[in-house]
């Protein structure tokens, strides 16, 4: 079962995910100067009352395997302990102990 | 052949590049207003959000989706015996109170 916070960012995501069109078309009224004003300003009212979780800055990458949300390398999906627990057990492909 | 002195009229340059556009069939933007063009053109991130994080494989849930396969479920299975262990014991669950009088907790208080 993972992390609550996890969940939490699993939502935010499929929320996310089905309002995007809808936001965007919402974002371009609002953006676009050759509209009237009026219109531009009804369409960002209607932007502000989208919920927290239809927001594309709700989402954050956090850690597969800890749920942690700090310290993440975007690449592997892990947070910083867990890619090198991974890595030393040679369970991440391509990735060996840098030196030069 | 020599180039042209004067420089060529500002009218002609537009309506070359109103041309130039329509015949590529490309936007004509000529004072660069914003239009919010750039909100439409951008791609769709929601996808690859999606598919961030790995679907967990719930026993359960499989079991619901393909009842043919027969699947065992050895955990629920297991919880399952050990309720029925308890009630032949007599250490079932209480049963539910149906009004606010009957719970354990009001008893206890007399």
């Amino acid at each position: 079962m993972p992390n609550a916070r996890v969940l939490r960012d699993i939502k935010a995501r499929n929320i996310v995910k089905a309002n995007e069109i809808l936001r965007k078309a919402y974002l371009y009224v609002a953006r676009n100067e050759t509209l009237s004003p009026q219109v531009r300003h009804q369409a960002q009212l209607q932007l502000n009352t989208f919920g927290k979780y239809t927001r594309p800055t709700t989402v954050k990458n956090r850690c597969t395997e800890s749920g942690r949300g700090r310290g993440i390398i975007s690449e592997f999906a892990l947070c910083r302990y867990q890619f090198r627990l991974k890595a030393l057990k040679l369970e991440l492909p391509g990735v060996r102990k840098a030196s030069w | 052949m020599a180039a042209a002195a004067a420089a060529i009229r500002p009218m002609r340059l537009a309506a070359l590049t109103r041309t130039r556009s329509s015949v590529f069939q490309t936007a004509y933007n000529p004072t660069s207003a914003r239009t919010g063009a750039k909100y439409l053109r951008a791609r769709l991130r929601g996808p690859s959000m999606v598919k961030y994080y790995t679907p967990e494989a719930n026993i359960a849930q499989l079991i619901r989706q393909w009842p043919e396969l027969e699947m065992i479920n050895l955990a629920e299975d297991e919880r399952l015996q050990d309720v029925e262990d308890k009630k032949k014991r007599g250490k079932g669950a209480p049963k539910k109170a149906k009004e606010k009088g009957d719970s354990r907790r009001a008893s206890r208080r007399r």
